[in-house]
């Protein structure tokens, strides 16, 4: 995705005045396909009717065909002396050109281009060269295509942040088009699907309404979950990396209690209990508190999980207590339900949970505080925080827009290295949902709202935590790990203790470790403020 | 003419048959490659009973890895055992790492190499997962109802490595 960067800022930058001038020329007219302006060049700041293009292709061919039999010296002349009147109206633009270079037009150029009715010679001319120029001009075209669709996708981003829905509308169908002459196997073809899909439910529906946007039930969402992990190394890069800092914060210990925020199936916890398991000195009691969501039809599946990882604990000789919170929100959960005790060892555990509590405020403040605020007070030995890295939590919606397509194609990218069917599908499935959230939804429904690595940090450290380096033991396991997946794409860095997981360069996931800063004790009797 | 005889007299006297022998065989098998170990089981009934015993698959797994790893038996064990481990884990983990270091060479390159407790440790992480992934499909325990069959999480092994 490197080289469309350069076309994706200089197109979000030309589109917001060009945009606008053609959906008012095409007000003034009644909407007549043949006569409006063509969106993509419209998008560009070019005004040309559809119909004129073949004209438009023709002049461009003949021009590049005079500049390359031309002297040299002319073409500087042309560069540095001329001055050409009102560029965006591109075909007269072009004739202007081909004067200069002393050839003659055999076609008057048409000085009115909103005039309906062009003249005979006109067309006939351009009927009795179109069919060859179309061959000739149109493979260029093709190619272009992946750049087109992202530019097209810019522009009707920008025009969903206007509120022109019915220029995005049109742009949609602009870019339903496009999808069809591209690849949609793999690459921008795939990833511009999902984002065309997004935007035009974001343009059907509204994006605070809850109903629509949370259509699967938790148990489809942990059968996604489960396939996104198998599929590719960035969950398991998480538990393993979680794990190590964990085991390490727990040496000496003999009680330890291991809050994780998002239970789902327990796949993290298999390898701490038989790591602990074998740890020199023999295994601590081991407390598991799970927090997940609450499950609808009466199973308590938190209970479930919990069961199977009591069993696992057996059969190795750990000793085990399990305890589910279930907690539709992070920031219902009250600290008393964790029931923690003093002499304990705490491990807060968070994969992919911390951006969730950075929408609306509550009456209660910013949930991020309350919750972290909580955290503090438990005193943990270490909070485990990972997190994508990216920035999907932008005020303007169309940097959300671009940064999401930016992220979410490179890891399309590293996806598409993975064979196993049907792991690939629906791990692709999880994927689309994080971005149908990015794009669709606002207010509360909007949950993904990921943060970059330095932002959290900066938040960390005024809510009173500490960073605790992620040692090389951790490090050499992530990149051990990375060399059993098939793709040699994958890159582990470390930033300043943290460890981030990559591709191509480009980080992904960060993860990094904290301590609470305990707080200072409450001074006696009344403050006085001088 | 006597020396005839006496060869003769030599060979009936000394002859020798390996399944007569068989803490010989334990050592030579001890010694010897997955591979061939896996073969040896399909020579007849009493060398598969042998080749059976979980003993000579921990040794596979373990007898290159310095320092000798320690208390790990008893979890093995309870994971399903060292040949299940060496199937499902440390073969793919090892030919998968020496790939990446070496490219190419056979499964004999694979047994000589000396391997670190990092990556020991990972195997008996991907171990225990692929363990518990088991439970969570079946509820079977460990080991014998499931089979062969791979869980879902160690896929990423076996797939074909694309360098």
């Amino acid at each position: 995705m490197g080289p469309h960067d350069s076309s994706i800022s200089a197109a979000a930058g030309s589109t917001s005045s060009s945009s606008s001038s053609s959906a008012c020329s095409s007000s003034t007219k009644p909407p007549q396909p043949p006569d409006q302006m063509d969106h993509l060049l419209a998008g560009a700041g070019y005004k040309v009717r559809s119909n004129d293009l073949h004209q438009v292709a023709e002049r461009l061919h003949r021009l590049e065909t005079v500049m390359v039999k031309s002297n040299p010296l002319e073409i500087s002349d042309l560069v540095n002396d001329a001055v050409h009147y009102n560029p965006a109206d591109l075909a007269s633009w072009v004739d202007s050109l081909l004067t200069e270079l002393n050839t003659n037009p055999p076609v008057p150029v048409p000085t009115d281009l909103s005039d309906p009715h062009p003249n005979m010679n006109n067309m006939m001319y351009a009927t009795n060269h179109a069919p060859h120029l179309q061959q000739v001009v149109a493979q260029p075209f093709e190619e272009d295509v992946s750049i087109q669709l992202v530019h097209v996708l810019m522009t009707c981003a920008e025009a969903v942040q206007r509120g022109d829905l019915s220029l995005a509308g049109l742009l949609i169908d602009d870019l339903q088009a496009l999808l069809g002459r591209v690849n949609s196997g793999c690459g921008i073809g795939k990833v511009g699907s999902f984002f065309v899909d997004a935007l035009s439910r974001r343009i059907v529906n509204s994006p605070e309404n809850a109903a629509v946007h949370s259509d699967l039930s938790a148990y489809e969402n942990e059968i996604l979950y489960h396939h996104y992990y198998e599929a590719c190394p960035y969950l398991k890069f998480a538990h393993f990396t979680a794990n190590q800092a964990i085991l390490e914060a727990f040496e000496g210990q003999d009680c330890v209690h291991v809050i994780d925020f998002n239970l789902m199936q327990g796949l993290q916890w298999p390898a701490l209990i038989q790591a602990l398991a074998l740890r020199p000195g023999g295994p601590p009691l081991l407390r598991l508190t799970g927090i997940g969501p609450p499950s609808p039809d009466g199973r308590d599946s938190l209970r479930e999980i919990g069961l199977k990882l009591a069993e696992l604990a057996r059969s190795v000789n750990v000793r085990f207590a399990f305890r589910g919170v279930a907690a539709s929100r992070l920031d219902d959960v009250k600290p008393w339900m964790l029931q923690v005790s003093p002499k304990e060892a705490i491990a807060v555990n968070s994969i992919m949970q911390l951006h969730r509590l950075l929408g609306p405020n509550s009456s209660r403040g910013p949930p991020i505080d309350l919750v972290l605020d909580w955290i503090r007070d438990l005193n943990p030995r270490i909070l485990m925080v990972v997190e994508q890295e990216s920035n999907h939590n932008q005020p303007e919606f169309l940097d959300r827009f671009t940064e999401a397509l930016y992220y979410y194609s490179t890891m399309f990218d590293s996806l598409d290295v993975c064979t196993a069917q049907p792991e690939k599908a629906l791990a692709e499935l999880y994927i689309q949902r994080e971005i149908c959230n990015v794009v669709c939804c606002e207010g509360l429904v909007r949950v993904e709202r990921h943060e970059p690595l330095v932002r959290w940090r900066e938040r960390l450290i005024n809510a009173g935590f500490a960073p605790l380096h992620l040692g090389s033991n951790a490090f050499k396991q992530a990149r051990m790990l990375l060399t059993l997946f098939s793709a040699e794409g994958y890159s582990v860095e470390e930033n300043e203790g943290c460890l981030t997981l990559g591709w191509h360069s480009r980080p992904l996931i960060a993860a990094s470790a904290w301590q609470a800063i305990p707080k200072p004790s409450p001074t006696m009797g009344p403050i006085i403020h001088p | 003419m006597v020396q005839i005889h006496e060869y003769n007299d030599e060979k009936n006297v000394g002859s020798f048959c390996i399944n007569d022998n068989m803490d010989l065989l334990i050592e030579v098998l001890k010694r010897v490659d997955g591979r061939s170990l896996s073969t040896a089981a399909c020579v007849c009934r009493q060398w598969c009973s042998i080749v059976r015993n979980d003993s000579l698959w921990e040794h596979l797994c373990f007898r290159h890895v310095s320092p000798p790893p320690v208390g790990v038996r008893p979890v093995v064990s309870a994971l399903g055992g060292y040949r299940r481990l060496y199937m499902v884990c440390v073969r793919p983990v090892l030919s998968r790492l020496k790939r990446r270091r070496i490219g190419g060479g056979g499964e004999s390159e694979v047994v000589t190499r000396v391997w670190n407790q990092h990556e020991v440790e990972l195997s008996l992480s991907l171990f225990c997962v692929e363990y518990y992934e088991r439970l969570l499909v079946g509820g079977g325990r460990g080991g014998a109802t499931a089979g062969d069959s791979t869980a879902s999480s160690l896929k990423f092994l076996c797939k074909p490595v694309n360098v």
